[in-house]
Order: C-alpha cells, then sequence, then structure tokens
C-alpha cells in the first residue's frame, strides 16, 4: 500500500509537472509570428502567416536552401507557390520541426530538402532538447520573460505575418570562388552519421504520409560540396527511393559563374546564382505536372503583391 | 552510444543519472557496487572515449603498488617480530627505503604522467623562450596530448592512497573492484571533491539501499546546484567572456565589476558541481566530503583556503605541507630560526619554505600557464604576510580599543579578502600574465563610471534584466548560506513541512530553472571549468 501510494505521488508530481510545463508553454509560446512578438527565424516561421493550403512547394534546409532559391521568382514564372523554411546551418532535428510546423496549415505537394543539412552533426543532447521543446515549447522561448505582456497570458496566438521573399534571403554582393573543379570524380563515399539518416528516412515517410513528394537537392556550393558528398546522398537517395538532383554536377545547363555568382567565395550563391538556379527549379516543378499555376487566381493576390514587393528591391530580371 | 561533456548535459541529467539509480535502487545488494562500478566507466567512457586506458593503467598501477608496499610492510613486520631489538632499527630503516622506492615509483607514473600529458608544452614552450633570449638556434617541438577529463583529480586520489598505504593509515586493497570504485565513482571523477580512500572506499563497496530521505535530499542539492550553473554561472558567461577577450576596450569600473562577477561565477559553477556531486552521492547513501564551507564569510584568506575547494587544500597539507615542515632540514632551519627569531617568527620562515611548494603547486595544478603560477604566488604572499603581521594588527586593535570579534570588523574582514580573493581571480581568467597586469592597472588608471551612468554597461552581453535574475538568485543564495552558517538545515526544515509545500518546492526550483536558467539560443554554457584543470 505504501508503495503504491509512493508511486501515486511520483505520477502526480509528474503529471502536475507536465501541466505546469504546458500552462507556461503557452505564456512564453510568441502569440504572432513576428520577430517583436519574440518568434525566432522570422522569415522561416513567416510560412505560418501564408493562407490555409496555400503552398505547393516547401524547401528545407540549412543557409544554402535560403540562398539558392528564391520562390518569387518560382511565381513569377510558374506561378507555383513555394516558401523556404530553410535556417542557418539548420541541423536535420530543427528541420523535422520545420517539415512538422509547415504541414500543420498546408499541403505542399513537393518537399525540397537541400542536402548540406545531411552533414551537418546533430548531436543527441541537440535531437534530445528539440524533442523536448517540441512538446513544451518554455523550453525554446523561457527566455521571453523579459518582455512578457499582459497579452501572452489571455491573448490567442494569431500569426498574420508573411514574408514578401517567402523564406529567400536576398545578397547581391559578389566575392569570387578561387577554388576549381570542386566536383572532381571519386568513388569514395562521404558517411553520413546514422542518426541523421534515421531523421531523411523520418522525412520521407512523413511526406509519404501527407502524400508529398520529397526531393533532394544539392545547391551549387564550391566550400560545401563535393564528390564523395553526393555519392553519400546519391546512395541515401537510392536506399529511401526517392529523387535526388546535384545542381553542382549540372553547370553546362545551370552556368553558374563562380566569379560572378557567388558573395561569400563560393560558400553561397548570390542572387544572380540563385536565380539561375531558381529557374532550373522551376522547369522542374512544371515538368512534374503535379502543381497548378495560381498567378491568376484571386485566392492567391498576395502573392502578386509580394512580387511587386521583392522586385522594387532585387529589380525585375 | 552515449556521449557528454559534462555532470550538466541533458543526456547526463535526463538518461545517464535516472538510469544508474534505477539500475542501483532495483538490483539486490552483491550487484549494486557492480553497477556503481559498470555506471563509472561508461560515464569516464561517454566523457572521455578511449583515454579511458589512462584510468584503467593508473588504477591498475596504484593496486598493484599497494600490494607491493603491503607484501614490504608484512616481511618488514615478520622480520622485525623474530629480530634482537638492536637490529630492529637498521631493519626499519631498510625497509623503510624500500617502501620509500615503491612510493618514488608510483610517484613517477602518476605524477609523471600527469606532468607529461598537462605541462609539457608550458616547459617546451618556456624553454623555446629561454633560447630564444639566449640566442640559441634551437626549437623544440611543442607537443599536445589528448588529457582524459578528471585525470587531476584522479590522480592525487591514487596518491593519497599509495602515501597512505606506505604511512600505515590504511590497509591496501586487494580487491581490485572496490579501489577501481573508489578511484573512479562517477559524480565525483570530473571535478571532484578529492576523495581519501579511508573515507569514502568502504562506503562505496557497501552500496547501501536508497532511502527516501536521502533520495528528495539529494535531488534538492542537485536542483539547487544546477540554478547555480545554469542561472547564474552560465549567464553571467554573457559578459564576462566578452571583457576578458577585449580587455583593451573597456574602462576600469567594467574590469572591476568582471573582477568580482567572474569570482562569482567561478564559484557558482564550481560549488553546483560539487551540489551535483555530492547530491547524487547522497541520492546513493554516501556521504562524499564537503569541497565548500560558505568561502566568502571568510575573514582571512588563510580561512578562505580552508572553505574553498577543502578537498585540494586538505591534499596539499597532508602531502606535500607536513612532510615538508616535519623534514629533517626544515625542522633544523626552524629550531636554528626559533632561537634567533623568536617562537612566532622563527617557525614561520621553515613554514615559509614549505608553504611557498604547497602554493606553487596549487597554481601548477590549476593550469600550466604563468598566470596560474603568479596566482599561487599571489595567495602565498597574501597567507605568509598574514601570518607575519597579525601580531602586530592585534596589537594595534588592542590599542584602538577595536573589537575583533564585533560584527563591523568581522564585515571588513570579509570584505577585505573578498576583495583580495577577486583581484587574485582576476589573474587566474586574464589571457596570460601580460593581460592580467594590464587589467589590474587598468581597474586604477583608467577608472571610470561612465558606462554605469549612461547605461552602456547593460549592452555589453548582459542587458538590465540579466542583472536582476543574477542579483535575486545570488540573495537566494546568500540567504540559504547564513541559514547553513548558523547550522540550520533549510533542508531538513523542508522535510517537515507538508507535502503541498514540499512539492511546491521543487516545482519552484525546477519551474525556476526552466524560466531563468541560460540555455538554448544565444546562450553558450560555460565549460565545467574545474574539470580542465
Amino acid at each position: 500500500m505504501i508503495y503504491v501510494k509512493k508511486i501515486f505521488i511520483i505520477l502526480a508530481f509528474f503529471l502536475g509537472l507536465a501541466v505546469m510545463l504546458m500552462g507556461l508553454s503557452f505564456v512564453f509560446m510568441p502569440k504572432n509570428n513576428m520577430s517583436e512578438f519574440g518568434m525566432e527565424e522570422v522569415s522561416a516561421n513567416g510560412i505560418l502567416g501564408e493562407k490555409e493550403n496555400t503552398i505547393d512547394v516547401l524547401v528545407l534546409g540549412d543557409s544554402e536552401s535560403y540562398s539558392s532559391i528564391s520562390p518569387m521568382e518560382i511565381w513569377k514564372d510558374t506561378g507555383y507557390t513555394t516558401y523556404v523554411c530553410g535556417t542557418s546551418a539548420q541541423p536535420l532535428n530543427y528541420t523535422v520541426t520545420m517539415l512538422y510546423r509547415a504541414f500543420e496549415k498546408q499541403t505542399p505537394k513537393i518537399v525540397i530538402l537541400e542536402t548540406n543539412t545531411i552533414y551537418r552533426e546533430v548531436t543527441k543532447s541537440s535531437a534530445l532538447k528539440t524533442k523536448i521543446a517540441n512538446y513544451f515549447s518554455i523550453f525554446q522561448y523561457h527566455d521571453r520573460w523579459k518582455s512578457l505582456g499582459w497579452h501572452d497570458f489571455i491573448g490567442k496566438t494569431n500569426f498574420t505575418w508573411t514574408d514578401d521573399y517567402k523564406g529567400y534571403r536576398y545578397n547581391s554582393s559578389i566575392a569570387p570562388s578561387t577554388k576549381k573543379d570542386h566536383m572532381r570524380g571519386t568513388a569514395v563515399i562521404a558517411k553520413i552519421p546514422e542518426l541523421n539518416i534515421r531523421y531523411v528516412e523520418e522525412i520521407k515517410s512523413f511526406c509519404d504520409e501527407n502524400g508529398a513528394k520529397l526531393l533532394l537537392l544539392s545547391a551549387p556550393s564550391t566550400a560545401n560540396w563535393n564528390y564523395s558528398r553526393h555519392n553519400g546522398i546519391q546512395n541515401l537517395a537510392d536506399e529511401i527511393g526517392c529523387e535526388y538532383i546535384d545542381l553542382n554536377l549540372m553547370n553546362d545547363k545551370l552556368k553558374i559563374d563562380w566569379n560572378t555568382d557567388t558573395h561569400d567565395k563560393g560558400d553561397h550563391l548570390n542572387h544572380s546564382g540563385a536565380v539561375k538556379v531558381t529557374r532550373y527549379i522551376s522547369e522542374f516543378l512544371s515538368e512534374t505536372e503535379l502543381l497548378t499555376d495560381h498567378r491568376t487566381d484571386a485566392e492567391y493576390a498576395k502573392w502578386n503583391n509580394s512580387l511587386k514587393n521583392y522586385e522594387s528591391v532585387v529589380g525585375k530580371s | 552510444m552515449l556521449t557528454f561533456s559534462s555532470y550538466f548535459s541533458i543526456e547526463y541529467l535526463i538518461i545517464f543519472l535516472p538510469v544508474s539509480i534505477g539500475a542501483y535502487a532495483v538490483l539486490p545488494q552483491r550487484f549494486r557496487r557492480l553497477s556503481l562500478l559498470a555506471s563509472s566507466y561508461l560515464f569516464f567512457w561517454a566523457v572521455s572515449g578511449k583515454l579511458i586506458a589512462y584510468l584503467i593503467f593508473s588504477t591498475l598501477s596504484v593496486h598493484y603498488i599497494g600490494i607491493w608496499l603491503s607484501g614490504i610492510q608484512d616481511s618488514c613486520d615478520r622480520l622485525l617480530e623474530s629480530s634482537p631489538k638492536e637490529q630492529r632499527k637498521e631493519i626499519k630503516a631498510q625497509y623503510t627505503a624500500k617502501q620509500r622506492l615503491v612510493v618514488a615509483f608510483a610517484l613517477l607514473i602518476h605524477i609523471g604522467t600527469l606532468l607529461i600529458l598537462k605541462y609539457t608544452p608550458f616547459f617546451a614552450s618556456n624553454i623555446n623562450s629561454l633560447f630564444g633570449l639566449l640566442k640559441i638556434p634551437v626549437t623544440l617541438k611543442i607537443p599536445f596530448f589528448l588529457m582524459p577529463v578528471g585525470i587531476s583529480f584522479y590522480t592525487l586520489q591514487a596518491v593519497s592512497y599509495v602515501f597512505d598505504v606506505y604511512r600505515r593509515k590504511i590497509r591496501a586493497d586487494f580487491n581490485l573492484l572496490r579501489l577501481a570504485l573508489f578511484m573512479s565513482f562517477f559524480p565525483q571523477i570530473m571535478e571532484g571533491p578529492i576523495c581519501r580512500y579511508s573515507d569514502t572506499a568502504e562506503q562505496l563497496w557497501s552500496a547501501p539501499k536508497i532511502r527516501q530521505q536521502n533520495l528528495t535530499f539529494g535531488t534538492q542539492r542537485i536542483l539547487f546546484g544546477l540554478i547555480k550553473k545554469i542561472v547564474i554561472a552560465d549567464r553571467l558567461n554573457l559578459l564576462i567572456k566578452n571583457v576578458f577577450a577585449g580587455y583593451e576596450n573597456y574602462d576600469g569600473f567594467v574590469i572591476a565589476l568582471v573582477a568580482v562577477l567572474y569570482t562569482i561565477q567561478l564559484y557558482m559553477d564550481f560549488s553546483g558541481t560539487m551540489d551535483l556531486a555530492l547530491g547524487t552521492g547522497q541520492i546513493f547513501g554516501m556521504r562524499l566530503p564537503e569541497n565548500f564551507q560558505r568561502p566568502f564569510f571568510s575573514k582571512t584568506i588563510s580561512e578562505f583556503w580552508k572553505r574553498w575547494h577543502i578537498t585540494l587544500g586538505a591534499w596539499f597539507k597532508d602531502y606535500i605541507f607536513y612532510p615538508l615542515s616535519m623534514s629533517r632540514p626544515l625542522k633544523k632551519l626552524t629550531s636554528r630560526a626559533r632561537k634567533r627569531l623568536g617562537n612566532h617568527f622563527g617557525p614561520l620562515l621553515a613554514g615559509a619554505i614549505a608553504l611557498f611548494c604547497v602554493w606553487l603547486c596549487n597554481g601548477l595544478w590549476h593550469g600550466a600557464g604563468w598566470n596560474y603560477i603568479f596566482f599561487g604566488m599571489f595567495h602565498f604572499a597574501l597567507i605568509l604576510s598574514g601570518n607575519i603581521v597579525e601580531p602586530f594588527a592585534v596589537s594595534i586593535t588592542d590599542k584602538l580599543h577595536i573589537n575583533r570579534s564585533g560584527f563591523p570588523y568581522r564585515c571588513m574582514q570579509m570584505i577585505r579578502t573578498s576583495v583580495l580573493v577577486c583581484i587574485g581571480e582576476l589573474f587566474f581568467r586574464a589571457p596570460g600574465l601580460k593581460a592580467g597586469l594590464a587589467m589590474f592597472r587598468k581597474i586604477f588608471m583608467d577608472f571610470s563610471l561612465a558606462s554605469l551612468v549612461d547605461g552602456t554597461i547593460f549592452e555589453l552581453g548582459m542587458d538590465k534584466y540579466d542583472f536582476i535574475i543574477i542579483f535575486i538568485s545570488l540573495i537566494g543564495i546568500f540567504f540559504v548560506s547564513v541559514l547553513q552558517e548558523r547550522n540550520i538545515s533549510l533542508r531538513e526544515k523542508i522535510s517537515r513541512k507538508n507535502i503541498v509545500i514540499r512539492l511546491g518546492v521543487y516545482y519552484a526550483l525546477i519551474l525556476f530553472l526552466v524560466i531563468f536558467g541560460a540555455y538554448g539560443r544565444g546562450y553558450v554554457p560555460v565549460d565545467p571549468i574545474y574539470a580542465g584543470f
């Protein structure tokens, strides 16, 4: 009887703790997706402010993703709606979080995963922390105690903001790459950490369950990409049964000029490089015949407004 | 495979520790000790990987040396029993010499390994500088060795074991597993406390049952330690790392403030880790030695070192200070000096030599660098000068009718001691001795309150909210410390309250930690400072 009582007290204690953490998570969760409300990674989280079920293509990955793919260019060329949920140095555990978050209100038909993130080490510690933070957002937003207001205790969550660039980060500066022939052929296969493989498998099965096609895409980068990594991703793509496009091997089509198309010596593309990559992706998306052109659809009128804002900064190409 | 870098990593706290406690709790007594040993080795493997070989080697060698010494002592005893009285002195001397050789061999292995791994780069770079000064065209290659975490701690435990066997304070342990558990007990192997075989080996091996009171008290202490480390030490890091990295850009006020904050950080980091170590030990029913006793209530630097890193101080006292001061040459020196300098200053001379050796070792133990040697010498000078001026201070205060036991005087002494400690820690943390001197100079030559007046102090890494939460936390810790100083156990008081209040205390501590902890995006936790020593 004493043991039963003790077990009951322990269970009640943890239950009480979980309830308190949930309550605090409600209070500390930003009530809007703008930085003024304490939201982190605002441009990627701008997807939360998009109208329900309006995104066709979701892009995930690290800085390579938001430097290489410009959704507004895709919209302009094809009328498909794309959102880049890439963030700086995004590890795969966070990629999975962004994927789930995006699918809460959207049903993209195509998910593009930029592959540089697959080689980013995910420590068990950060994987565990992400998992906990997914259940209790207090662990992610606890630092908001500095800016809490009454609204946080009683207000409803309402994500209203979206990014006119749809997650793309514009950079037009130029710093040429000195690295030549970064894709010299080799049979060496760069090893992907076991935990990362499991994450990619999780992404694949989630996409399958939700009727989305997963595409692995390697954006051009002389600093981050090489043939052994290509081999590693190709093997992984074959194993999980998904399409893989390595843009580093398609320069005859893309015509990336490493003297003018990068802003940090080949690490990331600049806007001119991103336009070339995005043009190729637009063609690819059209060829899939999975998506509909929304340019004349009144439901998507805001996208045309965003395009105007976007072009006012980047210029018409 | 589980890997983690400190007692504060999430894998340790929510996977490793609960699983270790759970396994220990469900196993019968004879297996509990083995589960503790397995947990300890698993922990060391998770922290140091293949470098676990050093720990295994150290344990095996110390085990063998203990048995070897014991063998010599037994032969000596047998021979003494069967020998005539007049031969006994000679036999004793012979066997003592043999034992000393064995002890020297043990020191060569253990201290030698530590010296090679930790100090070779320092010595090599200094020899290179010397060659440069003397214009000798030779440059030694500076080697780099990977060191297992905690080597400075378990090596001292190994050496104390050998010395204690040699001094017949303990019998050599023939049970390798018991000795291995003493050497590797996971809550204390990374940062101490430095345990003695006679205090801990047997209680570890007895592996008592987990009791509810131990579990609750231990958990409370762990939570308290987590708050010290994650709320205070890690938050202070935001400012401290910036100022020490670019001290040239800051005025004397900022440098002085950071010297104080770094001292607080070091205390919170180290004593917080000790709370985790001792709290964990308590859960298993073990009483590990305390390493801190409210050091900032000390009235002198001597007292400070009896309250700060107590087990290291005690180790130096037992294995360096006493053997040196009791050595024949220093005894002779003392008796000669006593005749010439009197009863107060006479013994101080020999004591000063032993004290110098202790503080040189203390400085070097903390790290291979001139700033650490300076740190040691700084405290040596303070303690020695304190001993020298003590009679004068007593006579002056008597003449001035100052009540030395009154609160204002004691308070002044505590503040003076804390200020001196902060100065020492400034040199300790500074990126080199030169930088330490430059920072110290700035406190006096470039002092300005401008950053406080215009509020830019809140833009150096910590904003006003960070300062407020640190202040509140420190008030709480001060309150607990005052109670402890008065021998009032807050935990026992809480344990007598009803369950709602008891649970409320747990919830309050956990939620305080969750909300105000400096973790996640934008925070870089401080690496366990003492684990690097």
